[in-house]
């Protein structure tokens, strides 16, 4: 039998990062536990767009802290094992008098709360994303902090570094029961035997509700389908990650770092729908609105096409942090489509819940899943659209 | 396996990957073609592992030890061959929706 201080359930980037930020605080005796490969879940099919830019306080205060990090990460131990960062910044269109009106309120909201946006120029525009076409651009929004990174290769510096330093990783491992007794966790039953442990973490996406509701915990999750593609590589063209916000569906553009174009629009879809449900409708739909934006698009060939989850809780943000009635069990799930951009203020948030009984940053302290029984949801400051 | 060779031999022939490179994440502890696939970007090039995920699972089976059909092969993704936006978008209108004619 396995024995260990701290389980963790789910090898996505929030298990993983947790992990580390145990480990940064002289904890070692971890094990992570993952049902199928490395990021298998949200994280390897996400954007990997990064930024502090949105309207709620929680959610800035926390990502501010979280781009802290990952510039903090590219430089240091992980970024020789490949993570990086590169902040090249979020641009958001809007076509219509209204949008630009809202633009201007949202910048005066990020800027009380210490998020730098600001509204920019056709001109300068122009130089942040030379090959775009700007008829029909009324006012552009700026976030210079914003930024992205590789899904792929964040997760394998975590994953080396932290076998360097003792973490035991099993892959292909699931969790059949949770084993608890008088308000206590003590261990798991895997595909792969029983493990013993002092304190558990379930990082396991929207499956933390199955895993945990024979404890009698209610996790209140969605899985909202989401689609991306990309093109084939091409000569890095800008670095900003573009956003057409006045059309329906808030289509998008990023360059990544092998050249390819990340493109990806929301369209309708049912809840929990399979991830085989594939639409290839949804490759033209998405591209077609970026056209008009970047008429050499259409020279460009369509090489992947994928989905993915937003695992989505009522107010859109995450479960951080103990279980109530449960002395030593944690979630940290519900990421509502940012799971990736926050991953490193995640394991601050955790790991300081576990060892110091409460996070250093208190805007994390309201993110508990107890806030859904006592109807204290997180409110947005701006609606936006 | 192993030893020096006087040149690098290309696996991966869409974004360079070598069979070194293989060696090391198998050593890594990554023994699944899923994980590989990531780790070291294979099959996600323009020939979407043609080439790659064959020679990927024969390199991983020998060290494994075990026979290439128990590899389970990475999840194929559309549209299978690189397809032009511009014939894409015959098939939808100016603001992105279906086409009813």
């Amino acid at each position: 039998m396995i024995k260990t201080r701290i389980l963790i359930v789910g090898g996505g980037i929030s298990g993983l990062s947790i992990a580390y930020s145990l480990v940064k605080r002289g904890v070692n005796d971890i094990v992570i536990v993952e049902k199928s490969y490395l990021g298998s879940g949200s994280t390897g099919r996400c954007a990997s767009g990064i930024r502090a830019s949105f309207t709620s306080r929680e959610h800035v205060v926390l990502m501010k802290h979280s781009i802290e990090l990952w510039k903090k990460y590219a430089e240091g131990e992980l970024g020789k094992h490949g993570l990086y960062y590169n902040q090249g910044g979020y641009v958001w269109l809007a076509s219509r008098e209204e949008t630009a009106k809202t633009m201007e309120r949202l910048v005066k909201l990020h800027n009380s709360l210490g998020v730098p946006t600001r509204i920019i120029g056709l001109d300068e525009l122009k130089k942040l994303v030379p090959p775009i076409e700007t008829k029909g651009v009324v006012s552009v929004l700026f976030d210079p902090t914003a930024g992205k990174s590789s899904p792929f290769s964040t997760i394998f510096a975590f994953y080396n570094l932290l076998r360097k330093k003792g973490v035991r990783i099993y892959l292909h491992t699931s969790v059949e029961e949770i084993l608890h007794n008088n308000k206590r966790v003590y261990g798991a039953i895997t595909s792969k035997g029983k493990i013993r442990a002092e304190t558990i973490v379930v990082a396991a996406g929207a499956s933390t509700r199955k895993l945990l509701e024979p404890l009698g915990v209610r996790v209140p999750l969605k899985n909202l389908p989401r689609h991306a593609m990309l093109t084939e590589a091409y000569r890095e063209a800008f670095k900003p990650l573009v956003i057409d916000w006045d059309t329906p569906g808030v289509p998008y553009i990023v360059q990544m770092k092998s050249g390819s174009f990340l493109i990806a629009r929301n369209i309708d879809e049912e809840p929990e729908l399979s991830l085989y449900s594939q639409r290839i409708d949804f490759m033209p739909k998405a591209v077609k609105p970026l056209v008009r934006f970047f008429p050499w698009l259409r020279n460009t060939r369509i090489m992947r096409y994928w989905m993915g989850y937003y695992i989505t809780t009522p107010d859109h943000h995450p479960i951080y942090g103990p279980v109530k009635g449960y002395e030593n069990l944690y979630i940290a799930t519900g990421f509502s489509g940012h799971g990736y951009m926050m991953a490193p203020v995640t394991g601050e948030v955790i790991a300081e819940w576990i060892l110091n009984g409460k996070p250093s940053i208190d805007a994390a302290e309201r993110l508990v899943l107890e806030r859904f029984e006592k109807g204290a949801l997180i409110k947005e400051l701006a609606v936006v659209g | 396996m192993g030893g020096k060779r006087g040149h690098p031999v290309i696996v991966c022939r869409c974004r360079d990957v070598t069979l070194e490179d293989v060696e090391k994440a198998i050593e890594e502890g990554i023994t699944d073609l899923e994980t590989l696939k990531r780790r070291l970007n294979i099959g996600m090039g323009p020939c979407q592992g043609r080439t790659c995920i064959p020679l990927v699972a024969s390199i991983l089976a020998r060290k494994l030890g075990k026979p290439v059909d128990e590899l389970l092969i990475p999840k194929i993704r559309a549209p299978i061959i690189p397809v032009p936006i511009n014939f894409l978008l015959k098939s939808v209108d100016a603001k992105g929706e279906e086409r009813n004619d």
